[in-house]
């Protein structure tokens, strides 16, 4: 390893761990001044803090803002060169840009094209998904055999029986409640922890330079 | 590209090339464009970053120190080494030996070389740039090879490949079950449409149930928002949930404008931003007849997009006086707010439990305290309850398209009813029957609700002595109705009695600082016929058997019910009753006449439409009166469509799995029995 590049490294691990402690160290004093607030010298470097944070929040909204654009223009350029290769299709991707801004710039305020094409185009995949959804649904047992597909399956039929607005079924809906608000509910709350939990670890090995995203 | 590309040169050449690489290692970085001066001192070595010493750590924030040599997580588990089979469980195993068996070629014997043909027709190879030649590198010669060897072996799929296009498969028998299970449930969602005698179940209920507390009181807080109150709005879901969510969102909107609140519309989502200035749009569409329009900078704010999710919302929180001075138009909003305090309420429409989970992380966290009331979609449902039912701040979820429905029947009841006691509105006609104020469109007229006698014998009143006093000048009748006679016993009271030389009414005074409900029976679930505000007087003219409603009068004759502990009994002389009604005529505001229905409970084929009027006021000029009306003409269709197709989607699941499940049982039975 070369020292350009050793210098490269640290300089990396140096920014990213100096923008992750002034953001982090931002959002404890900042938004929980309740759990450091008896610190001494808390209150003084949440204010040093508030301005650098405030200073890389608005870069980071910059630079994804311009990711954006980036994306835009690199799509055209995919498909200048693909129409330049003879694929028509690229053709209706260019010609539908262009259509759209010329309407967004001429008439300002008119959102027929989201209601007469992205809407419907939109709703037909859910449509799609919902009938795939189903013909999966119909087959389970075909697949899997077992008492995990069965159950599976009780479940599913379980949980829309439960949804019908019947009266008869107000023992079902019961059931279901007791789905939603048991199992469901510790589904979502176990989802939250591993998300909280993932986050802090990815975050930790960031800063301490193990996994360096920013750099490949 | 050479004609004879010689695979041996060019191993020959790439390793010349990496130990060319390897010599101008040192020029790596940015001083690699920089032009080679000679004899430029180089920088100073960095020492090797040494090993630290933390022992009290565990041991994956002790890895971080391999950092300068393991360049990325992809190197680290590019050098893993693979784990023994032995070192897998059973299950791990039994996957990893189905794998093998199903990956074993069956080529059908007769088709020699159908692992290179594999090969040459793998999607991987296809979906190269330039097609399965360009990047296998094979020179004209060896295609031509490769085209020799094709037709020796007699490729059956050859033709299928021609030009690089797979041909559609031909139409199978197995397809079928496919095609009939989605023409099923095309067929039933369909039909509500075409039809309202193809209906079944009932329709979500007018009240939420009162289990359910959080969508009660997430209605109670927007309806207690006062005129010109700032109300945050996140639109965070886009077409695919429009079908889902359009209806609450734009129940909600009208919510808040018919308070005339100001709602500032707010996404991470540009596509969401757009939808909503739709609902917007037809929200004004139905105003077109009334010649009333809801006005972008004056009755509510589109704020611009926020970028980046989860970043966009944490920017929201942090610098909310910027983001809220710059429109979706990136026009200049003229709003001068600094915090997310200011808001008078935070509502969230979300279609996903991520925008859920960013909006609670990113900015309920930074508020000081406001309340984030949420309205999601199915999918987003649990995630949102589990935050309701964990944190204080969070009210809801109100969710899905039944919960709209409720909304818009608690809605228009509440706002359906008597609202108002300075309408000027002379009675005549039939007393029965509303007199609507002057500046509401008259086809809105409804029947008067009015007190039933199975109700009158269920709870009896117990009447007070009747009062003297004329009814007050100011407080001309709103809604009109034959005053019925008390028959009950008198009320026992501690009060004074009333002089002689001047006319004592018993009134009630509303001492509940928000508006309180008056109902048509001294029940919770009677009908609301309008609302009461702080201050406002009505006269009693008996109670329940405990005391815990009073039966009031109201102007115009109508009797109505009323709690006792939102109230306070008085003996008030008839001046002083006079004047608080006229007191209360001149400081009403005007939104307690706005809103008049023209609505039926039936759920047929009526369209309901309830109305809001905005008299001109004193303050507003020549503003147009505000008349929000809203066609519901397709929403019991869409709930039938919903409950028919859950019910295909049953008998489908239930149908299809039974088939297949008889079908293995049959199989197994047969592999036994060879």
């Amino acid at each position: 390893m070369g020292r350009g590049q050793r210098y490269g490294i640290a300089l990396s691990a140096f920014v990213a761990f100096a923008v992750g402690a002034v953001m982090t160290l931002s959002l404890l004093l900042g938004d929980n001044p309740a759990l450091f607030g008896d610190q001494p010298g808390s209150a003084q470097l949440a204010g040093l803090l508030a301005l650098p944070a405030d200073v890389l929040l608005r870069l980071v909204t910059i630079v994804v803002a311009l990711s954006i654009l980036i994306g835009i223009a690199n799509l055209l350029y995919v498909h200048v060169g693909r129409l330049a290769r003879g694929k028509a299709y690229s053709a209706i991707v260019l010609a539908s840009f262009g259509f759209t801004v010329y309407w967004y710039v001429m008439r300002p305020g008119d959102t027929s094209l989201l209601e007469a094409v992205q809407v419907p185009i939109e709703s037909a995949l859910a449509a799609l998904l919902c009938l795939s959804l189903l013909h999966g649904g119909s087959r389970v047992l075909g697949k899997r055999a077992d008492i995990w597909g069965l159950l599976f399956v009780a479940v599913v039929v379980l949980v829309l029986l439960a949804s019908l607005p019947l009266a008869e079924l107000a023992p079902i809906q019961a059931w279901r409640d007791w789905l939603m608000r048991v199992p469901v509910s510790a589904g979502a709350r176990a989802l939250l922890l591993g998300i909280a939990l993932g986050t802090v670890v990815t975050g930790v090995r960031a800063l301490l330079g193990q996994d360096r995203s920013f750099r490949g | 590209m050479d004609e004879e590309f010689n695979w041996l040169e060019y191993s020959e050449s790439m390793d010349a090339a990496a130990q060319e690489d390897e010599a101008q290692s040192s020029r790596r970085g940015l001083r690699r464009f920089l032009p080679r001066l000679p004899g430029l001192p180089g920088l100073p070595s960095l020492p090797r970053l040494s090993r630290p010493r933390l022992p009290s750590l565990p041991s994956l924030f002790r890895r971080g120190e391999h950092a300068s040599s393991q360049p990325s997580a992809a190197d680290l588990l590019g050098s893993q080494q693979e784990r023994p089979l032995d070192d897998l469980d059973e299950r791990l195993r039994a996957l990893r030996e189905r794998s093998v068996v199903t990956s074993q070629p069956t080529a059908p014997p007769n088709q020699a070389l159908y692992d290179v043909d594999d090969i040459l027709t793998s999607p991987e190879l296809q979906s190269k740039p330039g097609g399965v030649i360009s990047a296998a590198a094979l020179s004209r010669a060896q295609q031509q090879q490769v085209q020799m060897l094709r037709e020796i072996v007699g490729d059956p799929e050859q033709s299928q490949w021609a030009g690089g296009r797979r041909d559609l498969p031909a139409f199978s028998l197995g397809a079928v079950p496919r095609l009939l299970g989605s023409a099923l449930l095309v067929l039933v969602v369909c039909l509500p449409f075409a039809s309202s005698d193809y209906a079944e179940g009932q329709l979500p209920p007018a009240e939420f149930h009162e289990d359910r507390h959080q969508p009660t009181a997430f209605y109670d807080l927007l309806d207690n928002v006062s005129r010109d109150d700032t109300i945050l709005v996140a639109f965070e879901y886009g077409p695919t949930a429009a079908g889902e969510l359009d209806l609450l969102a734009e129940l909600l909107l009208r919510h808040i404008l018919a308070q005339k609140a100001k709602p500032l519309i707010v996404s991470s989502n540009p596509i969401a931003i757009v939808h909503a200035q739709n609902i917007l749009r037809s929200i004004n569409r139905s105003l077109a007849g009334a010649d009333a329009q809801l006005l972008h900078g004056e009755d509510y704010y589109v704020l611009r997009y926020l970028p980046g999710g989860a970043l966009g919302l944490r920017e929201l929180s942090q610098n909310f006086a910027d983001v809220v001075r710059i429109s979706a138009r990136g026009f200049p909003t003229g709003l001068e707010f600094e915090t997310l305090d200011e808001m008078a309420e935070i509502v969230l429409i979300a279609e996903s439990a991520e925008a859920v989970r960013n909006w609670v992380e990113q900015v309920l966290s930074a508020t000081g305290g406001r309340r984030l009331l949420l309205a999601t979609g199915y999918a987003a449902q649990p995630l949102a309850q589990a935050y309701a039912d964990s944190m204080t701040s969070i009210v809801g979820p109100v969710y899905g398209i039944r919960d709209a429905f409720t909304y818009g029947e608690k809605l228009a009841n509440n706002f359906g009813g008597l609202l108002s006691v300075d309408a000027p509105v002379e009675p005549e006609g039939d007393p029965e029957v509303v007199q609507l104020p002057v500046n509401v469109v008259s086809d809105s007229q409804v029947e008067a609700p009015r007190p039933t006698e199975s109700q009158v014998d269920a709870v009896p009143a117990t009447a007070l002595p009747q009062p003297t006093a004329t009814k007050p000048p100011t407080a001309t009748p709103f809604m009109t109705a034959t005053p019925r006679p008390p028959t009950a016993t008198p009320l026992p009271t501690d009060t004074p009695a009333p002089t002689a030389t001047e006319a004592s009414i018993r009134v009630v005074e509303v001492i509940s600082d928000q508006s309180v409900n008056i109902r048509r029976g001294p029940t919770t679930i009677d009908e609301i016929l309008g609302l009461g505000y702080k201050g406002d007087m009505f006269e009693v003219i008996g109670a329940n058997g405990d005391s815990s409603w009073y039966n009031i009068l109201l102007p115009g004759g109508v009797r109505a019910w009323i709690a006792a502990f939102l109230v306070e009994e008085r003996v008030v002389t008839a001046s002083e009753f006079a004047g608080a009604q006229a007191s209360a005529s001149a400081d009403a505001p005007p939104e307690r006449v706005i809103l008049q229905l023209d609505f039926s409970l039936r759920l047929s084929k009526n369209h309901p439409r309830f109305y809001q009027a905005r008299p001109p006021t004193s303050g507003e000029g020549d503003r147009p009166e505000l008349i929000l009306s809203r066609d519901r003409g397709l929403e019991v269709p869409r709930l039938q469509a919903m409950t028919l197709g859950t019910l295909a989607a049953i008998l489908v699941i239930v149908f299809g799995n039974t088939i297949y499940a008889a079908r293995g049982l049959m199989r197994r039975r047969d592999s036994q029995g060879s």
